[in-house]
């Protein structure tokens, strides 16, 4: 190998490489600055790999190290000096800008790029050098913000502003620094694929190439005799359950012979290899002889006789209804009546970091498997039921993750790469291509709703009847809840004199589909929200006006059939958005007639969505008084980029009445931390915040008392601080004599907090699911170009009830990240089988594509959780989709009833001619 | 072991060529071959980066001529002063390949060899009427950048025993303009649902020439030559230039893909492209007249 010298971060660098290798494999192996992502396949398609060369932002990996001797490289390791953090950094934590933080370095790099160049950007400049750097976490609005920041500090301003960290703000419901943004920030974040560990070999995956076949025979001989292969394993192998336990009703982790595989990705079998050159071997040397079968990818033809049946009964995998209220008498005093049929494709998570999964045995001998995940301690169960392994000797971590929107609930990797560890007994990398993440992970369930809604004259809504055929795609995986969230999800925040919903799962060939931020509701609330809009418009009513005839108040009977348990702030999210939804139709209107070419349109919708149903309603936390007068809080709420770490130890804090800094987080960890349930359905700051809240507060009182004790005093005259507890006159006792005295008197440091909502919820007469709701609405206003179809959408002013805000600079940054995704999916995202392959092909929005984002936190106290806080993260995926649709239909003046609407979509929508 | 070499002149990287005798393979900015290189697609024991050739790297505008070193990047393309008051549809088409991170290392030339058809600087080059010199062991010629496609994605060009050493394209001497225009599913790293490119030239208030360039509507980029024609000797208003947008169909034959557009949606929207094209290089064109 030659020896390959250049300047990396203004050290020289001598190398030694094949030329022709990419410089990003270079720098994260054999240099080992893995701060530097890759998420594309290689491919230059997500920009998570840019970094400097001779100061021009490049992609890493479409850089061959050939070509980059004798030339200057920097990279997010070289931006912090002796003195800290470059100001750009500083400004991407401090402006929020930082959430998975897998797309950071990239960011940062291609800011410093230009502002080495130009001292003070315009906003179009900033964007267009970030333009292609995919972000899926923040909407890039705070991206956008921080560099503008950054440039303001890099200018040399006053030092009032350089400490522009907000470090005077309440622990609660101020802007507050994340705990782990500064790591994320520098490059030194380790995820999974960061990780050396000494010995790892490779994991990987043979796939059925065929939608749906009978697995004749496989043949893994040759496979084994292959140099460097460590472990090939089939169906025949697993000891325990060839399953994924409830997740997934009858989907195998390896297909056997003599079954079928159910869609083109299905895992047949796994190859260990000691490279990953001999990976890839190995993966080719195994044979595997299909029968196929006849395959179908829609659901009118899944439910038709004649093709094999794929599973269930009937290809249905499950069904749920609503029914009350009399529906014929309240269409008989209705006025005006809109029947319609929505439809949606299958999404992608698109989480910058793909599925990766490292196994290996821990320092206690213990299999251990790491990798981003929802749940932990499920992971744990569905591991030691394949492995036939007793769940205590598996243990589950979840690492810093790059992102999951739901992707990662899905068991297969976690099970596949304990297979695999236990196989080769060594550690074993399980790292999905982003290829094969389009293949194999779950997607967003496909939808068609067929809607008929009556109102009165005067805009009072009478009775709905709903069909929602869901697409599960080729198995289960969570399929099964589909028709429950989304037939309650077709209701809304509104009054229902009448309902009649009924919705299903159906098997196809087509890619499994699973959990996705607002699982299993964001398709029937479009649905719903359009086709009030419709309803709207038909009556010559104000869309908002309608909604807000129709609110549904605290304690009134739902479109459930029974009353919701939470307080509703919807008529107050209604009520912020008169200002913005009246100024952003006077523009439309304004702009209306400016020649033939554009046009402008303005829509709203509302939501309402149900969290927390995913899991139990008591859920419990720890905290713990160290020996050295430390707080630690230990609880399952898995950080995969969302904030929950931050959260739950403000929430601790809060309880404790300590500044947030006083207080360390040991989270999911199944051999450190407890089970605080499933993270989905946004439970993790209610359920788990409470817990936390409710262990901290025990804690507290616990050490005021034994204060007390030692001090011989009453405890209500004590007050807690960051290292002791103190008496009014001053005098007072340090936390670590407090330990020590836990300690002598035998009284554990470590205490549990549960949050329990049973007693609110008594079993008798306890519907399935909680009724625990958050609502909220977003305003669009969206620009069409009438002869292409194309769509900005210019402006949204997005208002969620959130209860209480815990940390606002994040409950924005989770808003603006799901107005983004709600904006791919209702323009660009759509899952192809058969011909997307990667993110060269699925559009997920840029800088460019985003609008201008305005969010309005409503606090409406929640009547259960920690501090009057609810559920957000999902909540605000659901209404960006309709309210951007509605307002296309509105500019264009027809409807758009498929998504994604593509140009092509509008521009025939326009012409009132069909399209696929 | 590959090698990989950096010549310092133009002679140097053509005996490398003949000395490698067919083995050896010529690398400028490496954004489009190193994913086929990964894939092991390309294969090639030896590779010759022509980037730190100082000759390759100059971009002139004399003697009639804008003459642009095969190893420029396209941002080079963007940041040019004289480009970016006198040849916008060069910049924009520049700024319209992938992203700013792949403009800084991608060059022009490169993205000819690729031979795709609707490479955005194809259209650029095939609307500018450039030329490339091509160098081998039997020396160097000019040739016509339309010339160049064997088929889609395969160029006569073999980077095996040739390589571009310059792009050049003319500066018409009279009132002329320039204007791009690219449809996609979302504004970057996307391949374009339709893109094109306007050259104007004017004498009199009528058009003197006219050349269009669009893509992807054949095999690879494709001239407007009726509505080239038809545009030829007329006074360049709003129904001329819309009537020529619709002309410049007859050239079009686009297929349908199931990712970035039907054949339906493409015809719709190419007069829709080629009219605003022609309208803004007619307007940047008369500009400087009033």
């Amino acid at each position: 190998m030659p020896a390959l010298t250049f300047t990396l971060n203004g050290a020289p660098a001598t190398v030694e490489a094949d030329p022709t290798r990419p410089l990003l494999d270079v720098l994260r192996g054999e240099l080992g600055l893995t701060g530097t992502k890759q998420g594309c396949d290689y491919e230059g398609e997500c920009g998570a790999c840019t970094v400097l060369l001779d100061g021009r932002p490049i992609r890493a990996c479409l850089m061959p190290v050939g070509k980059v001797t004798g030339r200057i490289v920097q990279t997010v390791e070289g931006l912090a000096g002796p003195d800290g953090l470059h100001p750009l950094q500083q400004a991407f934590i401090d402006a929020g800008a930082i959430q998975c933080g897998y797309c950071t370095p990239g960011m940062l790099m291609a800011a410093k790029g230009l502002l080495d160049r130009t001292a003070t950007p315009s906003r179009a400049e900033i964007i267009d050098a970030l333009e292609g750097n995919l972000c899926r976490c923040t909407g890039y609005q705070k991206i956008v913000a921080a560099v503008e920041l950054g440039a303001v500090r890099m200018r040399g301003v006053s030092q009032a502003e350089k400490t522009g960290a907000p470090s005077g703000s309440p622990v609660m419901g101020g802007t507050h620094i994340r705990a782990d943004s500064t790591d994320k920030a520098t490059g030194a974040c380790r995820y999974v694929e960061d990780l050396k560990i000494e010995g790892m070999a490779y994991g990987g995956v043979v796939r059925s190439p065929l939608p749906h076949a009978r697995v004749i025979a496989i043949n893994a001989h040759t496979a084994k005799q292959i140099a460097g292969v460590v472990a090939v394993l089939t169906a025949q192998d697993i000891r325990g359950e060839n399953g994924l336990g409830a997740y997934s009703e009858e989907e195998p982790v390896l297909t056997a012979v003599g079954a079928t595989v159910r869609m083109v990705g299905a895992p047949v079998a796994l190859v260990v290899a000691q490279t990953p050159e001999a990976l890839d071997r190995g993966l080719e040397a195994v044979r595997v002889e299909y029968e196929a079968l006849p395959a179908v990818f829609e659901v009118a033809d899944a439910l038709r006789a004649g093709p094999p049946p794929i599973a269930g009964r009937d290809n249905v995998l499950a069904e749920y209804e609503v029914k009350h209220g009399d529906l014929e008498a309240e269409w008989g005093r209705s006025a005006a009546f809109v029947e319609t049929e929505y439809k949606t494709t299958y999404l992608e998570h698109g989480a910058l970091e793909r599925e990766a999964v490292l196994g290996y045995y821990d320092e206690e001998g213990r299999l251990t498997v790491m990798g981003g995940t929802h749940q932990p301690y499920f992971q744990q169960a569905y591991i030691a039921a394949s492995l036939a392994l007793p769940k205590e000797q598996i243990r589950v971590i979840v690492p810093p993750t790059g992102g999951s929107f739901g992707g990662k609930q899905d068991p297969w990797p976690f099970i596949a790469s304990a297979l695999m560890t236990q196989a080769a007994g060594r550690p074993v990398l399980l790292a999905y291509t982003r290829h094969e993440s389009f293949l194999a992970s779950p997607k967003r369930h496909p939808y068609a709703v067929r809607s008929t809604v009556g109102a009165t004259r005067d805009g009072r809504l009478t009775g709905v009847r709903v069909r929602i055929d869901a697409n599960t795609g080729a198995y289960d995986s969570g399929g099964k809840y589909i028709p429950n969230y989304a037939v309650t999800a077709s209701g809304g925040p509104y009054r229902w004199q009448a309902v009649d919903a009924y919705g299903r799962t159906v098997y196809t060939n087509g890619p499994k589909a699973g959990q996705f931020r607002g699982f299993g509701t964001a398709q029937s609330c479009f649905a719903a929200e359009c086709t009030l809009d419709e309803l709207a418009q038909q009556l010559h009513l104000d869309p908002l006006e309608l909604r807000r005839v129709n609110c549904l108040r605290n304690d009134e009977t739902s479109f459930l059939g029974y009353p919701i348990a939470e307080s509703l702030g919807f008529a107050d999210v209604l009520d912020v958005l008169q200002g913005p939804y009246e100024a952003m139709c006077a523009d439309a209107a304004a702009f209306a007639g400016d020649g033939r070419n554009l046009a402008r349109g303005v829509g709203i919708a509302g939501m309402w969505y149900r969290f927390g149903k995913a899991g139990p309603l008591a859920v419990e936390a720890h905290a713990e008084l160290g020996l050295e007068g430390h707080f630690t809080i230990y609880c399952t709420a898995a950080d995969y980029g969302q904030g929950t770490n931050t959260a739950m130890i403000q929430m601790a804090a809060e309880a404790l009445g300590l500044p947030a800094s006083s207080i360390q987080l040991i989270n999911a960890d199944t051999r450190t931390a407890p089970d605080s349930g499933i993270q989905g359905a946004s439970r993790a700051t209610f359920f788990v915040g409470g817990a936390v809240a409710q262990a901290a507060s025990v804690l507290r009182t616990e050490i005021l008392d034994a204060a007390a004790e030692l001090l011989d005093m009453p405890p209500q005259l004590l007050s807690l601080q960051a290292d002791k507890v103190l008496l009014p006159h001053g005098e007072g006792v340090s936390l670590a004599e407090i330990a020590a005295e836990f300690e002598r008197i035998g009284k554990s440091r470590r205490v549990r907090g549960l949050f329990d909502l049973t007693p609110h919820f008594p079993v008798e007469g306890r519907p399935q699911y909680a009724p625990l709701f958050v609502t909220g609405a977003h305003v669009a206003e969206v620009e069409v170009n009438l002869r292409t179809g194309d769509v900005q959408v210019l402006r949204i002013v997005a208002a969620h009830d959130v209860g209480r805000v815990i940390n606002r600079v994040d409950a924005e940054g989770q808003i603006e990240g799901a107005i983004m995704m709600g904006l791919g999916a209702a323009l660009m995202e759509e899952v192809l089988p058969g011909h997307t392959t990667g993110f060269a092909n699925y559009y997920l929005p840029t800088v460019k594509s985003m609008p201008r984002m305005e969010v309005i936190l409503v606090e409406t106290p929640s009547r259960f959780g920690p501090f009057g806080a609810k559920g957000l993260g999902e909540a605000a995926m659901l209404p960006a989709t309709p309210a951007i649709i509605n307002a296309v239909s509105r500019a264009i003046g027809a409807r758009l009833r498929t998504i994604p609407a593509t140009p092509e979509r509008v521009l025939a929508a326009l012409q009132g001619r069909p399209t696929a | 072991m590959t090698a990989y070499l950096f010549p310092q002149t133009l002679d140097e990287a053509v005996g490398m060529l003949v000395a490698h005798a067919g083995q050896a393979r010529i690398i400028s900015g490496g954004t489009d071959i190193m994913p086929d290189i990964r894939k092991a697609r390309i294969v090639s024991t030896c590779f010759i980066d022509i980037t730190r050739i100082p000759e390759l790297t100059s971009i002139t505008v004399e003697g009639g001529w804008a003459t642009i070193g095969a190893a420029t990047p396209f941002v080079a393309l963007r940041e040019h002063p004289y480009f970016a008051g006198h040849v916008h549809a060069l910049v924009d088409a520049a700024a319209s390949v992938g992203a700013t991170a792949i403009q800084s290392a991608a060059t022009w030339a490169g993205n000819l060899v690729q031979a795709m058809p609707a490479a955005d600087g194809a259209i650029i080059a095939v609307a500018l009427d450039a030329q490339v010199e091509v160098m081998d062991a039997a020396g160097a010629h000019w040739a016509l950048v339309g010339s160049l496609y064997e088929g889609p994605g395969h160029s006569r060009i073999d980077p095996t025993h040739q390589l571009i050493a310059r792009i050049r394209f003319p500066i018409p001497s009279g009132v002329w303009g320039t204007a791009w225009r690219r449809a996609g599913r979302r504004p970057s790293l996307v391949l374009p649902t339709l893109n094109c490119a306007v050259t104007i030239t004017l004498t009199g208030g009528v058009v003197d020439t006219a050349r269009i360039a669009m893509g992807p509507v054949g095999p690879r980029p494709v001239r407007a030559m009726a509505a080239e024609a038809f545009l030829t000797g007329r006074a360049p208003d709003a129904s001329t230039l819309a009537r020529a947008a619709e002309i410049a169909l007859c050239d079009a034959d686009p297929r349908s893909n199931a990712l970035r557009g039907s054949r339906e949606y493409r015809l719709a929207v190419l007069p829709v492209l080629v009219e605003a094209a022609l309208t803004d290089a007619v307007g940047r064109a008369t500009a400087g007249l009033a």
